[in-house]
């Protein structure tokens, strides 16, 4: 079952279009990641979903139906992200109490095992927490919650990274016990690759790539040796990334190679390897204009 | 464990880990294996990974599925791994000892008096 479809959907803020055209669909129960450059739309996109905001021409669905101003959508789904407020004086207790009364499927059990866990004064007023202590407590919000549909925007800022493994532990094995459709925004793939199916790549307004993480780390390879050997071998061929290292070099290509190519890269002395997600990714939205060292020039 | 910056993607590296245990005897034949659920918990990765490391076990058909019950070893899956790795990674790593002895000017009648001096070696090591 399909839970949340956008069909040419483009978002403007004024003049500046931010989503052009996008077409994708999440299916129900998958846990799927929104990775994609700063400022390329993602919590434009997850804002749209939840029905925050309206988009400017084309057709969002979730559930069926259209989420602006949408009470189904409301109340089947959570969007965790910094900008969660609540009023000033509210302590953890009592945001707690009102989550509890606001969420059907709220585990109150748990969000106080968590909330024990990470340590926090039952008295302590949510606007005063620290960041990364404000992101955690959101982050139970949002596990505790048990929506159907269950967002996180880049929900690990702020926090230490012992709290991050432990907020991604707790994510999978509640997502194990009761699964549910997930989507998962972060700038460190490297730390959610594991946790996710599916990756939905955006860049320049579009669904750049779509698809199981394991399809996204077996497009590329990864191949190291002399330069003059790789690019004998790779002629006629795309190369997406070059890196030096002393007298070898690294160069990231697309694993359209035969058996036999490989072969014979093997016996010229190129070593041959998978790539990660992350390089796979930056592979697929590296700018044509150069690194960072062109900008010096 | 699983290997983090290694090279195999991580459903591989799921499926060798269960032939290793089925090798060392701890997963019998028809002894029911971890579901992919078990192994996501265990690994700390997404369900339909470790579904796609049991997939390439029952495509080999090391282990086999009886519905609604799970997935079990299959009565000749250790006799088939123990085959693949012989033939395979042993192999491999055979082609690998010859290539070097051969750069390194190694005899064949040395190289055999080697592996013997490291048998002989790791025995006495063990006792």
């Amino acid at each position: 079952m399909t839970v949340v479809e956008f069909i040419n959907v483009t978002k403007s803020y004024r003049t500046h279009t931010v989503l052009k055209e996008i077409n994708f669909t999440i299916k129900q129960g998958v846990l799927t990641g929104i990775i994609g450059r700063n400022g390329v739309g993602k919590t434009t996109l997850m804002k749209l979903i939840v029905g925050f905001i309206e988009e400017t021409s084309g057709k969002v669905e979730v559930f069926s139906e259209k989420p602006f101003n949408n009470l189904k959508v409301s109340a089947n789904s959570i969007l965790v992200d910094d900008g969660m407020n609540f009023p000033y004086p509210m302590t953890v207790t009592d945001v707690l109490k009102e989550c509890n009364r606001f969420y059907v499927n709220w585990d109150a059990k748990l969000a106080e095992r968590l909330v024990n866990y990470f340590g926090f004064h039952p008295d302590a007023r949510h606007s005063q927490l620290s960041k990364g202590k404000k992101s955690t407590l959101n982050a139970i919000i949002g596990i505790a919650a048990r929506c159907p549909l269950t967002i996180f925007d880049e929900p690990t800022t702020g926090m230490d990274s012992s709290v991050r493994k432990d907020f991604y532990r707790a994510l999978l094995k509640d997502y194990l016990a009761h699964p549910r459709t997930i989507l998962l925004s972060s700038h460190h793939i490297e730390e959610i690759e594991d946790l996710l199916e599916d990756v939905l790549l955006v860049h320049e307004g579009i669904a750049h790539f779509h698809g199981s993480i394991t399809e996204l780390q077996e497009m590329f390879i990864t191949l190291t040796g002399k330069k003059e050997k790789l690019a004998l071998h790779t002629n006629g061929k795309t190369v997406f990334s070059t890196n030096n290292l002393g007298p070898y070099s690294e160069w990231i290509i697309q694993n359209k190679c035969t058996q036999k190519e490989l072969e014979q890269m093997k016996l010229d002395g190129i070593a041959i390897a998978s790539v990660s997600a992350n390089d796979a990714y930056i592979a697929l939205t590296d700018r044509p204009k150069g690194g960072i060292d062109d900008v010096f020039e | 464990m699983l290997e983090v910056d290694g090279t195999k993607p991580i459903y591989i590296q799921i499926a060798d880990w269960i032939e290793t245990e089925i090798i060392e005897g701890n997963l019998a034949a028809d002894e029911k294996v971890y579901s992919q659920y078990q192994l996501a918990e265990l690994f700390n990765i997404n369900p339909a990974t470790a579904g796609k490391g049991l997939t390439l076990l029952l495509e080999a058909e090391i282990v086999y599925q009886r519905r609604g019950l799970g997935t079990f070893v299959s009565p000749d899956g250790r006799e088939k791994l123990l085959n693949k790795r012989k033939n395979e990674t042993l192999r491999k790593l055979i082609i690998e000892l010859l290539d070097e002895a051969e750069l390194l000017g190694v005899s064949n009648h040395h190289l055999l008096s080697m592996i013997e001096a490291e048998r002989v070696r790791k025995e006495g090591g063990t006792k």
